[in-house]
C-alpha cells in the first residue's frame, strides 16, 4: 500500500468564508445519518462535495439551507454560522435563508408556465421589484445563466418545450433571479448529456465571481473540472445496528485532493480503489 | 471493500514492472560497456551498440501505454503520480542506455592504446559505483521504498569524487607522457559518462520519492530565480526601466 504523507499544507485563499460549519450530526429519528462535520465554505468559489452513496454529502448540503425542515423526522445539531449568524437561530426566517440560498436539484424541474413566468415567480412573489423591474431581472437572470440568446424570442412559450440542458439553466435563472449569495446543486448535470453538462459547467465558471456554489456530485470529474475546494464524505458502519453514517474525510483545494490528498480514505476513493 | 477498476489498476502494475525490468538490463550493461572498453573488444562493442535499439522501443511502448492511461483512464492522485513518474523514468533510463553505448563507442576510439594501470583502476571504480546507484534506483522503483531512493543522492557525491580524481590522473598520465592527448581526452569524456549515469540513477530516486510522498526535489536555481523575481521582475537580459 502506498503511504501518502501530506508534504507542505496547500496555499489557502483570502476568500472571506459564507458557512463555518462545526460539529454537525443529522439524524433522522435515532438514526444519526452525518457524524461531526466541520468545515468552512468560502466565498466566490465552488465546492464538490464527493462521496459513495449514503456518504451524507446530500444531507449536508440541504442542511446548508434548511431543506431539512420539510422533514419531520430530521434533527440538526452542532452549528452552522452564514456570514457568522446562527442558521439555525429561531429568530431566523427560513424563508429569506432559502431565497439568499439558493437551490438547483438533480433533475430540472421547471413551473408548466412560460419561460418569462418561471423566471419571473420568485422575483415576483419577493415583492422586492415593480412590475417595470421584473422585465429586467428576467432578462438580466437569463443572461447570467447563458440562456438568453436561445429563448429570448419565445419567452411567452412553455420552459416544458424546451431540451433538458436548457430547462436546467432556466432553473439556474430562476434560482439567480431572487438575487441569492449562495447557490447549492445537488448533482445538476447527472440527467443531462455531456454537451449539457459541458454548458452548466462553463457557466458555473461565469457565475461564480457573483454567488458562491456549492456542488453535489457522483462524477469525480466534474468535481475535479469546476471546482476550487473539494470535500469528501464517506461511509463508517456501526457495527450494533449495522447502518451507515456519512463522515467528512477531508476537505483541501481540488488540485491537492486530486494529486495528493493527505487521507489515505481519499486516495483510495478518488482512485476507484473503493466504491 | 472489494477493489474496482482492477484491470486499470493491473495495466498500471505493468507499466512499473516493465521500467523496472529496463532498468535492470540497463543496469547490467554498465559493468559490461566497462569490459568493452577496457578489453577494447570492438565486437562485443558493436552488439551491445545494436541492442540498444530494444532498449529504445521498449521505452517507446512504455511511453505509449502511459499516454494510452492519461487519455482513457484519467489517472488521479497516487496513480497519476505513478503515471507521470513511469514517462519521466522512461527518458532517464533511454537516456543512461546512450551512454552506455557512448562507452562502447569510446573503446572503438582508444583502439590500440594501453591504458595505465591506474586509469583502468579509476574506470573499473566508476563502472562500479555507477551500476550500484543505477541498482540501488531500480530496487527503490521496483518496492517504492522512498527512504532507499532518498539515500541515491548521497552515494553519488561518491562517484563525483571519482570523476574528479580520474581526471586529475589523466592530467598526470599526460605529464608523463604515458598517454596521449586525443586518448587522454577521450577517457576524460568517459569519465563525464559515468558521471551522467549517476545523475540518471539520482533522478529516478527523486521520481521515486515524487510517486510516494508527492515530493518535488527543491532545485536551487529556481530558488534563486524566485527570489530575484521577487525583488525585480525585470526579465534577466532587458534594460530595466531607468536604463531605457
Amino acid at each position: 500500500m502506498i503511504q501518502v504523507q501530506a508534504v507542505q499544507p496547500e496555499k489557502t485563499t483570502e476568500s472571506s468564508v459564507v458557512f463555518s460549519v462545526r460539529d454537525l450530526n443529522v439524524y433522522y429519528g435515532e438514526f444519526r445519518a452525518v457524524r461531526d462535520a466541520s468545515f468552512d465554505i468560502n466565498e466566490n468559489e465552488i465546492t464538490a462535495f464527493i462521496g459513495p452513496s449514503g456518504c451524507g454529502k446530500t444531507t449536508v448540503l440541504r442542511c446548508l439551507n434548511r431543506m431539512n425542515d420539510f422533514i419531520e423526522t430530521a434533527r440538526v445539531e452542532g452549528k452552522i454560522e452564514y456570514h457568522g449568524v446562527d442558521l439555525y437561530d429561531p429568530q431566523v426566517n427560513s424563508n429569506e435563508v432559502r431565497r439568499r440560498i439558493g437551490m438547483v436539484f438533480q433533475k430540472p424541474n421547471p413551473f408548466p408556465k412560460s419561460i418569462f413566468d418561471n423566471v419571473a415567480y420568485g422575483a415576483k412573489l419577493s415583492g422586492r421589484f415593480s412590475k417595470s423591474e421584473i422585465d429586467e431581472v428576467v432578462e438580466n437572470a437569463l443572461r447570467q445563466a447563458a440562456l438568453w440568446d436561445e429563448v429570448k424570442d419565445r419567452l411567452k412559450a412553455s420552459a416544458l418545450g424546451l431540451s433538458g440542458g436548457q430547462q436546467q439553466r432556466l432553473c439556474i435563472a430562476r434560482c439567480i433571479a431572487v438575487k441569492p449569495d449562495v447557490i447549492l446543486m445537488d448533482e445538476p448535470c447527472s440527467a443531462l448529456d455531456p454537451i449539457a453538462t459541458a454548458r452548466i459547467e462553463d457557466l458555473m465558471q461565469e457565475i461564480k465571481k457573483d454567488f458562491s456554489i456549492i456542488i453535489v456530485t457522483h462524477n469525480m470529474q466534474q468535481a475535479a473540472r469546476v471546482s476550487d475546494r473539494t470535500a469528501f464524505f464517506t461511509t463508517e458502519i456501526n457495527p450494533e445496528s449495522d447502518r451507515r453514517t456519512g463522515v467528512l474525510v477531508e476537505v483541501d483545494s481540488t488540485r491537492k485532493i486530486f494529486s495528493m490528498p493527505s487521507d489515505e480514505r481519499t486516495e483510495l476513493y478518488v482512485t476507484g480503489r473503493f466504491g | 471493500m472489494d477493489e474496482i477498476r482492477k484491470n486499470y489498476h493491473k495495466h498500471l502494475d505493468e507499466i512499473r514492472q516493465e521500467l523496472v525490468r529496463i532498468s535492470a538490463r540497463v543496469t547490467e550493461s554498465i559493468p559490461k560497456a566497462t569490459n568493452v572498453l577496457l578489453d577494447q573488444d570492438l565486437n562485443a562493442a558493436e552488439a551491445m551498440i545494436v541492442a540498444d535499439d530494444e532498449i529504445d522501443a521498449r521505452s517507446v511502448e512504455v511511453e505509449d501505454n502511459c499516454i494510452r492511461v492519461l487519455a482513457l483512464q484519467a489517472p488521479v492522485a497516487g496513480d497519476l503520480r505513478q503515471i507521470v513518474a513511469a514517462l519521466k523514468i522512461s527518458a532517464e533510463l533511454e537516456r543512461t542506455a546512450d551512454l552506455v553505448v557512448n562507452i562502447c563507442k569510446a573503446a572503438r576510439r582508444i583502439y590500440g592504446h594501453e591504458l595505465d594501470p591506474k586509469l583502468r583502476g579509476l574506470v573499473l571504480k566508476m563502472s562500479e559505483q555507477a551500476r550500484a546507484l543505477m541498482s540501488e534506483a531500480t530496487s527503490a522503483y521496483l518496492d517504492l521504498d522512498a527512504a532507499r531512493a532518498a539515500a541515491i543522492d548521497d552515494m553519488d557525491s561518491f562517484l563525483d569524487d571519482l570523476q574528479r580524481q580520474f581526471i586529475q590522473a589523466i592530467f598526470e598520465s599526460h605529464a608523463a607522457a604515458r598517454i596521449d592527448l586525443q586518448v587522454a581526452i577521450q577517457m576524460a569524456v568517459v569519465a563525464r559518462f559515468y558521471e551522467r549515469i549517476g545523475d540518471h540513477a539520482v533522478n529516478v530516486g527523486e521520481k521515486v520519492r515524487y510517486v510516494v510522498t508527492g515530493w518535488l526535489p527543491e532545485h536551487t536555481g529556481a530558488a534563486r530565480h524566485h527570489e530575484r523575481v521577487s525583488k525585480d521582475p525585470t526579465p534577466i537580459g532587458l534594460p530595466k526601466a531607468d536604463e531605457a
